[in-house]
């Protein structure tokens, strides 16, 4: 039917229409896109027990969970699906953004591992040498990255133990000697660096700077290098996730510097800026926990308790707008928006959400919150263990990658334009 | 997915910005909240001119088919301008006739709505202060060629200006007959007819909330919209797209106090610093705009579907129990964050938080959307129990 307009309507319309490009406000996904995600859960169903649940960077503790996530790992890398967003040349699909975050969220909500601790591989270390790094360090590098292989696993090596969200504070030293760098110092918090091929290391090249952000350089690290000693920590619960990484005289060849000698913080600020997205994941994740507690609710008859209702709809009021503000950063980005403070809004939202509906959750298990998580399989463990994943974990995801205050700042100063505090 | 509005969905966001912020400035707002009938007779017809009334309504009906991303849009920026108006139960009238209306009444008032701005009102809360079907006590008898109507109505919106009402009752004399659940029947009604009391009711967003008692008005069977004794239906597709549509206002609303806010935290200086600069209140401040941010998407991926007639409940309904939540926070901290003077009336913000209450009320409070949630996430078979096809 044609539109008819009021003359008033119909004079502002000839003037807007010369000014904005036919689109539509479109909130649903394209045939392929669909496809697309049939195509991951059919990989679910084949590759992955119903029964294990790996969210939340679970990476499981022994050495057969690390066998089977690197199994699976390279079945991901074999779709490409590891690589997805990366260009065609480096072993990519160069899909849009928006097919990423398809995948994210399904690997959220399916709890597909293979996908996070290695993540720094795919996610920052790869992008940022597409950029920054030398032709011979993409030759070397990428490849074994986008094939899912050991050798592709990598560890970040940022926060120190007196430098956390102050990361430009940071002191372990790198000095050029000859052909080499040699490394001195200590980095903490170092997820993976127990699996890890290869870190991705920022230290201080010049001590002699007026701003401490100048002077920090980056370097692609061998975790088998002599004088490097990874030692293990453990969480409040037991789980060993990160490690402290000391640096004793590690030598490392003059080629293994990434980009421009002291130059490094601002090729660090672009690699942080790639690790976005987390809350795409989460919010898949949280979808699960969600529908899991419905089910939980409506097998222990809780589901008539009036307050589980209502607790019940407000989370899923929560997943949902925290889903969609994912949505917009990742439409921003595909429209070629520089997305700067979003991923930051998302991510303080995220650990909000996460730690109430962890919290929920364990109230809702009632006694069988009280399983270790660790003892995933115990006949106890309900919800395959996910609640009592995300209730311990919470407090970790709210500071790693920056915490949650952090986030705000970032979101202050760049998304409301407020002045420095 | 694509998050861009249309060129016409743009076209009467910025036009109608335009049109409120030269003919509703805030010193205009506090004049026609001070009227009798608590709206300006002039602007209103200015905005039936622009096509707003009729603006989702079929051309035959004197419309422009617009969709409901554009309806939201202008309830958005009514929101943001806080617009006094007849509009929203006007068009919650006008979207049920156009869904459940006969071709006749259809072609009877649409017209009427769109080309001479007659405007509607919605008589459907009573005693319990509630939206909920199941409260409704008023009575509908069988009579003659229709039915008599007694009870009382309360906070019916711009009840004194209104040219008809949509009035629920119970027709329960008449259940026997096979008609459907709680036996309410929606009937049009006019507000001239006998026996029909109106009397406004002082509140705070000055809003020509009334009460009307209705005794022994007879309507006539025609006057039935949809079908008899299946009413409920009726209100409960009023309550979902006017959920929409005022979260959308809401969300207007919030955006706007959010402004305000953060333009006034960075001018006003204390210590020798803007407030701006103080990260207490910065968080503040960061935690709002998430939510507004968030609101906003909750509120268009609504009314996306019903502009794609595949609404999805649970997503209206988390619109406007974000709304809820989101109007009141950021006109409670963002009057905090003004300190004494935002308490007083010199200042906007103000105008804003008088309609909180208001707007809670209108669309469904958070309990009934809440209920609405739940019982959808009851229904649904989760995603990881479905077998593939
Ligand atoms: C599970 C996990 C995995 C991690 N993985 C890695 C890794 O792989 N590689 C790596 O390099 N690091 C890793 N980290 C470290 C992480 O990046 C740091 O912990 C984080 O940046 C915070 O630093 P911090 O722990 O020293 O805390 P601090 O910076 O000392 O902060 C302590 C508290 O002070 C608050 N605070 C600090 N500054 C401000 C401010 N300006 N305004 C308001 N509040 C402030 C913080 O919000 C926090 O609550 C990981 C951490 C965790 C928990």
């Amino acid at each position: 039917m044609p539109f008819r307009r009021k003359p008033l309507l119909d004079r502002t319309i000839a003037i807007y229409k010369k000014l904005i490009i036919e689109v539509i406000m479109d909130f649903g996904f394209s045939e392929e896109q669909e496809l697309f995600r049939r195509e991951i859960r059919e990989f679910v169903r084949k590759n992955l027990s119903p029964d294990r649940y790996w969210g939340l960077l679970d990476e499981g503790e022994t050495d057969e969970d690390w066998a089977f996530i690197m199994s699976i790992s390279k079945k991901l890398a074999e779709k490409k699906w590891l690589t997805l967003s990366w260009p065609k040349e480096y072993g990519g699909l160069a899909v849009s953004h928006v097919q990423s975050m398809i995948f994210e969220q399904e690997v959220g909500y399916w709890g597909i591992p293979g996908t996070s601790m290695g993540i720094s591989g795919t996610s920052w270390v790869g992008p940022s040498l597409m950029l920054f790094g030398t032709d011979e360090q993409k030759e070397t590098f990428l490849p074994p990255i986008a094939a899912g292989d050991e050798d592709g696993v990598w560890c970040t090596g940022y926060s120190e133990p007196d430098s956390g969200s102050d990361l430009a504070s940071l002191q372990t030293f790198a000095e050029r000697v000859g052909d080499e760098y040699v490394i001195n110092g200590q980095k903490v918090w170092t997820s993976c660096a127990h699996r890890a091929r290869w870190m991705w290391l920022a230290a201080r090249t010049n001590r002699d700077v007026k701003k401490k952000h100048h002077g920090i350089s980056l370097f692609l690290v061998d975790m088998q290098s002599q004088g490097l000693k990874v030692n293990p920590l453990r969480n409040f619960v037991g789980q060993h996730f990160f490690n402290e990484v000391f640096f004793d005289d590690v030598k490392i060849p003059a080629k293994n510097l990434v980009g421009v000698e002291n130059k490094g913080w601002s090729q660090l600020m672009t690699a942080l800026s790639f690790e976005r997205g987390l809350a795409l994941g989460a919010s898949g994740t949280m979808k699960r926990m969600l529908e899991e507690l419905t089910e939980f609710a409506k097998e222990s008859g809780s589901i008539r308790d009036p307050l589980v209702r209502a607790r019940l709809a407000d989370f899923f009021m929560e997943v949902e707008k925290l889903s969609l503000l994912g949505q917009e950063s990742v439409w921003k980005a595909e429209r070629g928006d520089i997305v700067i403070y979003e991923p930051s809004r998302d991510k303080a939202n995220m650990d909000e959400i996460l730690d109430e509906l962890s919290r929920f959750g364990a109230d809702m298990l009632g006694g069988y919150s009280l399983v270790h998580p660790m003892h995933k399989n115990s006949r106890w463990t309900r919800l395959k263990g996910m609640i009592e994943q995300a209730y311990y974990f919470v407090m970790g995801m709210a500071v790693a990658g920056g915490t949650t205050d952090t986030q705000r700042n970032i979101v202050a100063n760049f998304g409301l334009k407020l002045p420095r505090s | 997915m694509d998050l861009a509005l249309t060129k016409d969905q743009e076209m009467i966001q910025k036009s109608s910005r335009e049109f409120f912020k030269k003919e509703c400035p805030t010193d205009a707002v506090r004049d026609m909240r001070a009227k009798d009938q608590g709206y300006d007779k002039k602007l209103w017809k200015k905005m039936v001119k622009l096509g707003y009334s009729g603006l989702v309504f079929p051309e035959e009906y004197g419309g422009s088919d617009g969709d409901f991303v554009e309806l939201a849009l202008l309830m958005e920026e009514m929101g943001r301008a806080l617009v006094p108006s007849p509009f929203f139960p006007t068009i919650q009238c006008a979207l049920a006739l156009l869904q459940f209306g006969s071709k006749e009444q259809k072609a009877k008032f649409l017209p009427g709505i769109a080309e001479k701005g007659t405007t509607w009102s919605i008589a459907h809360s009573e005693r319990s202060g509630r939206l909920n079907t199941s409260d409704i006590e008023m009575m509908a008898v069988a009579e003659g060629d229709g039915f008599n109507l007694s009870g009382t109505k309360l906070f019916v919106p711009y009840a004194a200006t209104a040219g008809r009402f949509l009035v629920t009752c119970l027709t329960k004399a008449n259940e026997e007959a096979g008609n459907g659940e709680n036996g309410i029947t929606v009937f049009i009604v006019n507000p001239k007819a006998d026996g029909v009391r109106i009397e406004g009711v002082p509140t705070v967003a000055q809003d020509g909330r009334c009460e009307v008692t209705f005794e022994n008005v007879h309507v006539s069977e025609i006057d039935i919209l949809g079908s008899l004794g299946k009413g409920a239906d009726i209100i409960d597709t009023i309550i979902q797209q006017s959920a929409v549509l005022k979260a959308a206002e809401m969300y207007g609303g919030a955006r706007a106090v959010l402004e305000l806010t953060v333009n006034y935290t960075k001018e006003r200086k204390q210590f020798d610093r803007p407030l701006a600069s103080f990260q207490a209140v910065q968080h503040r401040l960061v935690n709002l705009m998430t939510e507004i941010d968030g609101l906003k998407y909750l509120v268009f991926k609504a009314a996306w579907g019903f502009a794609k007639n595949n609404p999805d409940r649970s997503i209206n309904s988390a619109a406007k129990l974000k709304a809820n939540a989101v109007h009141s926070a950021v006109c409670r901290q963002g009057m905090y964050l003004h300190g004494a003077i935002g308490w007083t009336e010199e200042m906007d913000i103000g105008l804003y938080h008088r309609q909180t209450r208001a707007m809670d009320f209108d669309g469904g409070s958070s309990d009934l959307h809440r209920e609405v949630i739940a019982c959808e996430m009851e229904k649904r078979t989760p995603l990881y129990k479905q077998v593939p096809a």
